[in-house]
């Protein structure tokens, strides 16, 4: 490393993000971390601190309700297989986009990387009614799927309100954040290296395989943890065009906080999924650190 | 940068197709001849018409806009500062204070930072609404920088400094335009998010303060109408129109040097 | 970038600075008052009336249980008024300022959870019943006036996936208990049981749990009998009309009984302008104003004996939104729960959600 830089430069650059983050993000939750260990209020909110006989009111009542009432724990369960599933498809569909927005020309390419953000800075909500009326059951798409079903004998299937309409639109509201940082890391895959791969007698599939990809892992995990951990924690787009059967977890927290007013629930289901969505992106990271790029890697990944 | 194989251009289209077919429903449905978003019924200017009289939708757009501006350099510069230290040194509160607020679901974060703001006395406005947006998008900045920076060719930087230059001038000079791509994808990232926010906006908006995601959602019981789509599509354009700018004005900002080490 | 916080910064103040102007803060359900009528309120009062709005009692409940101010009024549910009344956020009516509180039917006034209206006044009413697409029930012969046809089988495999029913497990087994013959506010958990057994049932053949987007599922015709509020399904029908379709989405009041959901006017501890809230309320407890305000503009109930007069004859004629007196005895207003029963009913309906 550099010798001049030492503690002042580690204290300039880490200081301003670090003190914002402590004041407006660390404080506040950590009052809901409290809350868990805190009553409910009986009208909503939480009870107060210290109860009528002057004693302090902490308890784990909320954690042990989550660890034996099994169901929460299958909610969750089957928020992660939703969120891996958009993850892979976000990455099966973004990987080509964000490729070839690297790969244009310079003229070309913020504008085929605003197009593929575009689309994003509509409302949320209209975008999914767009989806509704794709997937309904009158549209061209139900229809020809239907019609191939019934050719094979198969019961007409609903696209709208069920786990694939859901899936669908997850996939495309993360999409965004798969290419983004796949595109600012092959953005910057030196062409020369390919081409030396090609002299030497390597096929596109092998240049991909054995240098691209390599190299865009860092890219790979930034995008997917961007998508993984928020769809995690989705709840609209189960509510608006979801089947009956698919609840996500944070519809469930949702409701502790809206319908059940059970903030200290609430909180913990919230640190629970937070603890999980952290941990699982921090084992990513640490299975794949020789790939994330130190000094010393990229150099090792060039020779 | 000069061939592409065919196969991509098929994979890229698909995903460009993919994109755009619901946008295309969105723009098309604006002029559509229905209070209701559901299906096709006729042309019509109507609902263009009713927005440009509408002051409330205007006026939340309006302040959407200039949060999402905010809030996206704000975090951009922050969530870039955090990236660089997080690559640089070994850090170990930082990056767990950037990455938990993008798992944290958004409705614990919305509760917590209006309790927050209510216990030290802070006016919920728009001010409030912004500083939200900042906390949850630095981390993005953050780590698509940081993705950017890994494996980068440190001895550039080295170069630099063994050539004299200061530790300030060898990140304007070297690593910042080298990175820039990473910056301007986590920009991008952060306006998106901001611009479309509804949970913690929710919590932290003030009495009087409206935002284009808070309108639209309160609607959402009784119709999203074409209204919604056609403030969209303007929003939209809107935005494109003031990047096409912006990069006009700066080219250097928006471009990077691609042919890199 | 300093220049645009210092105008943030600036905008904040102007604005936590004018609360103190003349200025009314309501917070209201979106569509819940016409334009015209707040343009007369203001031309009468001489101030700004600046509404936002929220689509859910329990996201007001939360807001304000978090500590959020500057709002003068709120217009929440009887079981979020009770909600509010309990935890001490409301402010006593001054009555002398509400000489048109006569205008109200006695039978909406002195509730349980407000008894003598301390702290609210109605506002509008709904009920939750049965919407259906008149052309579709019919060929399938299905009865309209019944919660079976939500619940039972042998209803629903006629139209399997083609019904909605509402995301609230409080509206929902509130009609699974009316089917079962119990009150809505019972809390039996042995009752409870069995209603949630019979959603269990019953829900293989539902498309969706929806609140938000079945209204246009139904007005477009891919939904044909969806469990819902009677404003949003009045609106729906007029919205198929419009369109040219050629069926008519009618409202079924189920003779088991339903939800009856009277929205009220309250006003918060710590308003800024107590004096404009209480001058809103008399004004909105006039019946025109009333009338022209929210019930034409939407199709709601009226609790005020004086708006019928200026009440558009199709809403009034219709006995799904002024029911008769034998169908409004079946009518019960939801009453709130305490913390022990919410959370047993949460984990009934997450298993109901789950799929166990």
């Amino acid at each position: 490393m550099t010798r001049k830089s030492g503690k002042l430069g580690k204290w300039l650059v880490s200081g301003p993000p670090l003190l914002y983050l402590v004041v407006f993000f660390a404080i506040p939750t950590l009052i809901m971390v409290l809350a868990s260990f805190r009553s409910p209020g009986d009208f909503g909110g939480l009870a107060p601190l210290v109860d009528e006989s002057g004693k302090l009111d902490l308890n784990v009542d909320s954690y042990v309700r989550f660890f034996t009432e099994s169901v929460y724990a299958q909610v969750f369960l089957k928020s992660v297989w939703y969120a891996l599933l958009t993850t892979l498809f976000c990455l099966a569909l973004g990987y080509p986009l964000a490729s070839l927005v690297a790969r244009s020309s310079r003229k070309h390419r913020n504008l085929l990387l605003l197009l593929v953000i575009l689309p994003f800075w509509s409302n949320f909500l209209i975008r999914i009614y767009a989806w509704m009326i794709i997937l309904g059951p009158q549209a061209a798409l139900a229809r020809g799927v239907n019609g191939v079903l019934a050719y094979f004998g198969h019961e007409p299937v609903a696209l709208l309100f069920s786990s694939f309409a859901v899936l669908v639109c997850l996939v495309y509201v993360h999409l965004p954040f798969m290419v983004l940082p796949l595109y600012a890391n092959l953005e910057k895959h030196d062409q020369a290296l390919l081409d030396a791969a090609q002299d030497l007698g390597a096929g596109a599939w092998q240049r991909f395989w054995r240098i691209t990809f390599p190299l865009s892992l860092p890219g790979v995990y930034a995008g997917a943890a961007l998508v993984f951990i928020p769809a995690l924690g989705i709840f609209a787009i189960p509510d608006i065009l979801g089947g009956p059967d698919d609840s996500l977890i944070g519809n469930v927290i949702k409701q502790q906080f809206l319908e059940t007013r059970d903030w200290p629930f609430g909180s913990v289901l919230s640190i629970v999924l937070t603890v999980a969505a952290v941990v699982i992106a921090g084992l990513a990271a640490w299975v794949g650190r020789r790939n994330l790029g130190t000094p010393s890697s990229a150099r090792n990944a060039r020779a | 940068m000069h061939r592409k194989p065919i196969a991509l251009w098929i994979a890229a289209g698909a995903g460009y197709a993919f994109l755009y077919i619901p946008l295309v429903i969105v723009i098309l449905y604006s002029f559509n001849n229905s209070r209701l978003n559901a299906e096709w019924v006729g042309f019509t200017l109507e609902w263009y018409d009713k927005l440009f009289h509408n002051d409330d939708m205007l006026a939340a757009a309006g302040n959407s806009l200039m949060i999402a501006l905010t809030a996206s350099l704000v975090s951009t510069v922050l969530g870039t500062m955090a990236g660089v230290a997080m690559y640089r040194y070994k850090l170990r509160l930082l990056p767990l204070l950037v990455l938990t607020p993008i798992a944290i679901p958004e409705i614990l974060m919305g509760v917590s930072l209006l309790i927050f703001f209510v216990l030290v006395n802070f006016t919920l406005g728009l001010v409030s609404v912004t500083l939200a947006h900042i906390a949850f998008c630095i981390g993005f900045v953050a780590i698509v920088v940081r993705a950017r920076l890994a494996g980068m060719d440190e001895s550039l930087t080295e170069a630099a400094r063994d050539c004299g230059a200061t530790p300030w001038d060898a990140f304007r000079y070297v690593t910042l335009p080298l990175i820039m791509p990473g910056v301007i994808a986590g920009a991008l990232m952060a306006f998106t998010l901001s611009i479309d926010d509804f949970v913690i906006t929710f919590f932290t908006a003030g009495a009087g303060t409206v935002t284009l995601p808070l309108q639209i959602y309160s609607m959402i019981k009784i119709a999203v109408t074409p209204e919604v789509n056609a403030v969209s599509s303007l929003l939209m354009l809107l935005t494109l129109a003031l990047i096409i700018i912006a990069s006009r004005l700066s080219p250097s900002l928006v471009g990077a040097p691609s042919e890199g080490p | 970038m300093k220049r645009f916080v210092l105008l943030l910064a600036s905008l904040a103040f102007a604005v936590s600075a004018s609360a103190a102007k003349d200025e009314f803060h309501l917070y209201n359900w979106n569509n819940y008052l016409a334009p015209e009528t707040v343009k007369l309120f203001e031309d009468q009062c001489k101030c700004t009336v600046v509404q936002t709005y929220y689509s859910d009692n329990e996201e007001l409940l939360a807001k304000v249980a978090a500590g959020a101010k500057g709002y003068d009024m709120y217009v929440p549910t009887s079981n979020a008024v009770e909600a509010l009344i309990k935890g001490g956020r409301l402010k006593p009516l001054d009555k002398s300022a509400l000489p048109n509180l006569k205008n109200i039917d006695p039978r909406y006034l002195n509730t349980s959870f407000d008894p003598g209206n301390k702290y609210s006044v109605p506002y509008a009413m709904s009920t939750t019943i049965i919407g259906y697409n008149d052309q579709k029930i019919k060929e399938l012969g299905l009865p309209t006036d019944t919660w079976a046809v939500i619940f039972d089988p042998k209803y629903l495999e006629k139209v399997k996936g083609r019904v909605t029913v509402l995301d609230s497990a409080n509206e929902l087994f509130a009609a699974a208990l009316k089917y079962l013959g119990y009150s809505v506010n019972d809390v039996d958990p042995k009752h409870w049981n069995e209603a949630a057994a019979l959603i269990k049932k019953a829900k293989p053949y539902w498309a969706a749990f929806n609140a938000s987007s079945y209204i246009k599922e139904l007005t477009v015709g891919n939904i044909w009998l969806v469990h819902g509020y009677s404003n949003d399904i009045f609106q729906a029908n007029l919205d198929a009309q419009a369109a040219g379709r050629p069926f008519k989405i009618l409202q079924g009041m189920p003779k088991e009984g339903a939800v009856l959901a009277v929205d009220n006017m309250v006003i918060a501890k710590d308003a800024p302008r107590p004096d404009l809230a209480l001058k809103f309320m008399n004004f909105m407890l006039d019946g025109k104003n009333s009338a022209e305000g929210v019930t034409n503009l939407i199709g709601s109930g009226n609790p005020n004996m004086d708006a019928v007069k200026y009440i558009k004859p199709e809403i009034l004629n219709n006995p799904a939104i002024f029911p008769d007196k034998a169908v409004a005895a079946k009518l019960e207003q939801l009453q709130d729960l305490t913390g022990p029963q919410r959370r047993l009913r949460n984990k009934l309906w997450t298993e109901i959600k789950a799929g166990r």
